[in-house]
């Protein structure tokens, strides 16, 4: 791992439970990462590959019955002089309530059930702007959340409607908006295109390109859409079964994935741009967190598996020079045989071949 | 615009409806209001006699039934329900009106009462769900499934006739007390009401609050009440996102509980023989009263449709999605 220089986020050997006792359930296993300033980390998986519980169990926001069973998580407010690192897991609700919003936003799947129903748009504004900037007069509220409705391409009439007034990008854009009303440093994003149509998803993930570039918030983006992720993050960690499986630059992880789960990934999505491919999916279903297959979680879904596989679970390791890291056997060095060609390349036009 | 002219139409369809049913309901119950009231004379009975109370109270009963029918509703256009047979001379109107304000005071205030009061406890125990306070839950649905007079004459027993802390029956002290506006008088409405009122309350309110608590749960597992959490909003900013919400199919109840207002009345005002429209309506079936049944019917029916009218309006102020939207 590198060393970071400049973290918004230090999180490591992080865990989550649903449960408790003989019936816990571990949905987040192990993880750890480092998330630099202004970076856009994707996180990509499958339902129930614990990548929602991971954006909530950060947050804190985590729902009985989630447990956060283990780990540190660490936030750095401020910058240079006023930093500080902040222990997220050991904050008091009231030190928690100082920094959400302010410093950490979070933007849902479904933004017709994160609005409020009964409320208009721009008293939800005015509620966040005046809940954390006590001095904040009402014009000037006002002027502000015209101002972010702009951002997102949204004309200010919209602060009088209703969520049901709007269409479903429009709402999904006032979400974005409001995560960015405070200017925090990190904002996650929990499948935050996943409901709308490939066209309202492509310009969202533009508009946020751009506002990234503009306004330098680090992103946490969680998707099970690989290839949205190559257009917007830096780097990408693909979860399976509550584990990182692959952790790589966006760009090298697509062109040359080298866990066999990622590749089946990228197989099951078409790319927004470039040609037509078939599409392969993965075989099976996601795992039983309940039941985990033992070794490595995917091998019974794995066409490269061997013996190794269904015994040990591999960790996960730096490969190429440390530039990236998976957890496979295949890749391991102890391992004689060859990895396959396709786990191999360095630039892979077409992806979704293999299978 | 064309919802309320759509919504008129129904309310005088329903008013029409239920105008005629009231017509049609005493007629259909044996016996006729004049030969109950001869039959109350005692002694000898001209038939100069029989003709002039014909005459007085008949209101025609000796016409077919639907001419009737057509000076029921012509009466009824001009505000006249006609006269009282039990009560005469009074009219109908007069009658009913004079005990109206005893129900609506008692009963009125109790349901509005229970309705605050357990939703506001609602929210509460919703909030705290899992927590000790889970344990009221249980008292609560007993008190929800006991029936009123069983309650009722249980707390008239105990609070009443044992222990003395309230008076027993009737609306105020009539052995010292003259009704008017003098405090006397009110204050001794008052000291009489308490023990209904809270006996009323203390029944309906655990309906109101298990409702209510039932519908912050589900509400509170929403995905903008966890927003409202990861906005950093204070706790009692979060739980008024999550009520604001939940408060809703509580409404449409509460104008249902509203409608009910007066024919719950007969049961409460039996228990604690509190003056009012159920003890009337009991005396003018038993008497076969047909005018006053009718006029009695009557105000429940418009109580239910003003009081669903009124929570129509209602719902639609506090739950925009409901209003149609405005096209642009």
């Amino acid at each position: 791992m590198t060393t970071s220089s400049n973290p918004v986020l230090e999180v490591s050997h992080f865990n989550v439970d649903y449960g408790v006792g003989a019936a816990a359930v571990r949905a987040v296993d192990n993880v750890t990462f480092t998330l630099e300033r202004a970076h856009v980390l994707g996180v990509a998986g499958e339902s129930g590959s614990g990548k929602s519980t991971l954006a909530y169990g950060l947050t804190r926001l985590l729902r009985a019955p989630g447990i956060i069973t283990g780990g540190d998580v660490h936030l750095h407010l401020g910058t240079d002089a006023d930093a500080r690192r902040m222990d997220l897991l050991a904050a008091s609700e009231a030190e928690l309530r100082a920094i959400r919003w302010k410093h950490i936003s979070v933007v849902m799947q479904s933004a017709l059930n994160a609005l409020n129903p009964v409320r208009k748009i721009g008293k939800e504004f005015d509620e966040v702007l005046k809940t954390h900037n006590r001095s904040m007069s009402k014009s000037a509220r006002k002027d502000r959340a015209r101002e972010l409705l702009g951002l997102v391409n949204l004309t200010p009439d919209r602060l009088e409607r209703y969520p049901h007034e709007l269409s479903g990008g429009q709402r999904q854009r006032v979400m974005i908006a409001m995560a960015l009303a405070l200017q925090p440093e990190l904002v996650i994003m929990d499948e935050p295109t996943t409901a709308l149509d490939v066209v309202t998803q492509r310009e969202i993930v533009a508009e946020l390109q751009k506002l990234r570039q503009e306004l330098g918030f680090a992103l946490i983006f969680i998707t099970h859409d690989l290839s949205l992720l190559v257009e917007l993050a830096d780097e990408i960690m693909v979860m399976y079964a509550g584990r990182i499986v692959e952790r790589a630059p966006a760009l090298e992880l697509y062109r040359g994935p080298r866990h066999p789960y990622t590749l089946g990934l990228m197989g099951s999505f078409p790319p927004l741009h470039g040609e037509r491919k078939v599409m392969t999916g993965i075989p099976g279903s996601p795992p039983n967190l309940k039941d985990l297959p033992g070794g490595c979680a995917f091998h019974p879904r794995c066409p490269y598996a061997m013996e190794r596989c269904t015994l040990e679970d591999p960790m996960l390791s730096p490969i190429e020079d440390g530039q990236r890291t998976v957890a496979c056997w295949l890749h391991d060095p102890s391992v004689s045989a060859a990895v396959p060609v396709e786990l191999r390349r360095k630039d892979a036009a077409l992806a979704g071949e293999a299978g | 615009m064309r919802t309320f002219v759509r919504k008129l139409v129904i309310a005088l369809i329903t008013a029409w409806v239920t105008i005629t049913a009231t017509f049609i309901l005493p007629r259909l119950m044996p016996g006729n209001p004049i030969e109950q009231l001869i039959g109350k004379l005692t002694g000898r009975v001209t038939p100069e006699e029989i003709a002039a109370i014909k005459a007085q109270f008949g209101q025609g009963l000796n016409e077919p039934v639907i001419v009737q029918y057509w000076h029921y509703l012509v009466n009824l256009f001009h505000g006249d329900l006609g006269t009282s047979i039990t009560y005469s001379p009074q009219s109908v109107s007069s009658v009913i009106f004079g005990q109206l304000w005893w129900t609506l005071g008692l009963i009125g205030t109790a349901t509005v009462l229970s309705f605050i009061l357990g939703t506001a406890l609602g929210v509460y125990f919703g909030w705290t769900r899992g927590a000790r306070t889970d344990l009221f839950i249980p008292v609560a649905g007993f008190l929800q499934s006991t029936p009123f007079y069983v309650l009722g004459t249980l707390l008239v027993m105990i609070f009443a006739f044992r222990l003395h802390w309230f008076p027993f029956e009737g609306s105020y002290d009539a052995t010292t007390v003259s009704p008017g506006w003098n405090w006397a008088f009110i204050a001794s409405v008052l000291r009489y009401a308490q023990l209904p009122l809270a006996s009323i309350v203390l029944c309906s309110l655990s309906g109101w609050m298990i409702g209510m608590r039932n519908m912050m749960v589900t509400t509170m597992s929403e995905d903008f009440v966890l927003m409202a959490v990861a906005k950093g909003l204070p706790k009692r900013k979060v739980m008024w996102h999550a009520a604001r919400n939940a408060v809703l199919p509580q409404i449409a109840n509460l104008t249902l509980a509203i409608g009910l207002l007066v024919s719950g009345a007969l049961i409460v005002e039996q228990v604690f023989s509190y003056q009012g429209v159920g003890g009337l309506l009991v005396n003018a079936v038993s008497n076969l009263d047909y005018p006053l049944i009718q006029g009695i019917f009557l105000v429940i029916t418009f109580t239910v449709l003003i009081m669903s009218a009124v929570g129509d309006v209602l719902y639609v102020w506090l739950d925009p999605r409901t209003r149609t939207a405005t096209v642009e």
